[in-house]
This record gives structure tokens, sequence and C-alpha cells, in this order.
């Protein structure tokens, strides 16, 4: 895996993201913040990005796993014939930017969408992303037809 | 897929990156909104407790994002003394390209929390491309104007 951060967690970071995606989103519109998160999910997580083209998930995979494991996420991720489903119950994002008293941004959960769209984007994979209330969501990472 | 709290600095870096393109004023006022974000948990601290309070917050960080950093509080101002940044360690060892403004986010947002706690934040960069850097915290204007005066000579 590319990336494996290690050591303390500073959680107050998903505030961070939170009044970032609000700020950019307000003032430059929607298009512009998913413009970001497409260069996020090509260029910083390239090493995934590159997997999937070449029809490999097993990074992916382990980020999820590794990721939302280390920020203690209530969530199961289950492979298939087709894929994977990530079920995220409680996004432990979200949980801590109500911890901080703050309003979640209601383009908050655009973030699991489009990074997850560009991971998949020229690849054999691809993503359905379902935003449920509270930070709950499902993705189905599946090879397309 | 959620940005996972340690990488946050890599989203930063592409919200820099996008705003860099915009316009000095975009960079400038998006630290302004992140300075004011930041008034919620410090500017307080910052005010009540002056010197110390920073020592406190800054220990709290340091802890907290694994920084490898000396914090050294005098009676005239607080050094912060940063011997690995791990938000520019992490920007750094990164598929994408560091934003080259990265550095001046710091000071961006801390300085005018600072100046609304009624103290002085000289920042010594020393290098864009190593993790390393030092800032001072003073609540006297001309010992600041004086170590300001001194970073400036040596550069």
């Amino acid at each position: 895996m590319r990336y494996k951060s290690t050591g303390e967690l500073h959680m107050d970071f998903h505030g961070a993201t939170n009044t970032t995606i609000d700020y950019i989103a307000n003032k430059y519109g929607k298009e512009a913040l998913v413009d970001i998160f497409h260069k996020v999910g090509k260029d910083v997580y390239k090493s995934i990005h590159e997997g999937l083209k070449n029809d490999d998930p097993s990074e992916l995979i382990e980020h999820l796993n590794y990721y939302l494991t280390r920020e203690k996420a209530d969530y199961t991720l289950t492979e298939n014939e087709d894929g994977f489903v990530l079920d995220v119950r409680k996004c432990p994002a979200v949980a801590h930017i109500k911890s901080l008293g703050l309003e979640v941004s209601p383009y908050f959960s655009l973030q699991y969408v489009e990074i997850s769209n560009a991971l998949c984007e020229s690849t054999p994979w691809q993503c359905s992303t379902e935003i449920f209330e509270d930070g709950r969501y499902r993705q189905t990472f599946s090879r397309r037809k | 897929m959620m940005i996972p709290s340690d990488h946050f600095t890599k989203f930063y870096n592409e919200v820099f990156k996008f705003l860099e393109a915009k316009g000095e004023k975009d960079l400038r006022d998006y630290w302004l909104e992140i300075s004011r974000h930041q008034e919620g948990h410090c500017l307080e601290l910052f005010k009540t407790k002056g010197l110390k309070g920073m020592y406190d917050y800054w220990e709290h960080i340091r802890i907290e994002e694994n920084c490898d950093m000396t914090l050294t509080l005098n009676d005239d101002y607080l050094k912060l003394d940063m011997h690995k940044c791990p938000s520019l360690s992490k920007v750094l060892d990164n598929d994408a390209t560091p934003c080259k403004r990265y550095c001046d986010h710091c000071e961006g947002w801390i300085a005018p929390l600072i100046a609304k706690a009624g103290y002085y934040c000289v920042y010594d960069l020393i290098d864009r491309e190593i993790p390393k850097c030092k800032m001072y915290i003073y609540k006297d204007k001309e010992l600041a104007q004086k170590k300001r005066k001194e970073i400036a000579d040596r550069s």
C-alpha cells in the first residue's frame, strides 16, 4: 500500500476538511469541488487508480480496510463474484464533525462519490454509491459488464 | 471513499493548488477562513493564558499530529522548533505534485489569530522543500521586529 500512516490520529482534521468543502463549494461551486476530488482520486491515490486500471483492486481494498479500521469505523467490506461492497454504518469523519458541534456540510458526502468515481475512471471498474442519513453509506465496486 | 484524517494534508495540498491558480487573494482568503475557524478552538485560550496557553495548545498538537518538535517557553516568547513537520512530510511523500506555496498556509492562518490575541508571530521558513521550520511568538512588538530583521538579514 502506497501510504500507510501510523502513530497518533488527529481527528480534528475532519473538521478542517468539512470547513474546506463548504468553503470551496459555496465560493467556487460544486464543480470546483468535484474537480479537486478527482485530482485526489487520480493523482494522490495514483497507485490505487493504476491498480484498478490493471484490474487489481487489492490496494483499494487494503486502503479501505486499513483506514476505516484505524479510525474505528463501524463498517463491513464484503467481497463477492462481481467485486465488493463497502457498507459504512457510521462514518468516523461525520461522527467526529458532529462531536465538534459543527454542522456537516451538505457537500461532505461528495467526497465518497467523486474520489471513488475518479479512482474507477478509465478502468475496468465502476462504483455506485448510496448515501443514507447520519454518515451511513454503501459503495458497490464492480467490474464493468 | 472517505479522506482519512491522516491524508487531510494531501487534500489540503490539492485545494492550495486550485486556489493558487485562481490568484493570491483567493489563497489568502482561504487561510483567513481557516484562521477564523480555528478561533473557536484557541483564541480564548491564547487571550486568557497568553504564551502558556499557546504552549499548551501546540503541545497537544505536537502529540496528536506526530510532530518532531521542541517547544520552548520563555518569559518573552514561545519558540516552536519543528525538526520534522508531519504536514509537509506527507505532502512531499505524495504521488501528486506538492504546491510550491504549501508552507505559507501555516503563517497564513496562525499570524492573524495570534495578532487577535495581542501577540506577534515571526516565522522562519528555512526551506520549502525541507520539513523543518521555526516560529517565534512574542508579546513585545519590538522584540518581534528585531527577530524578523535577524531572519531577513540572514536570508
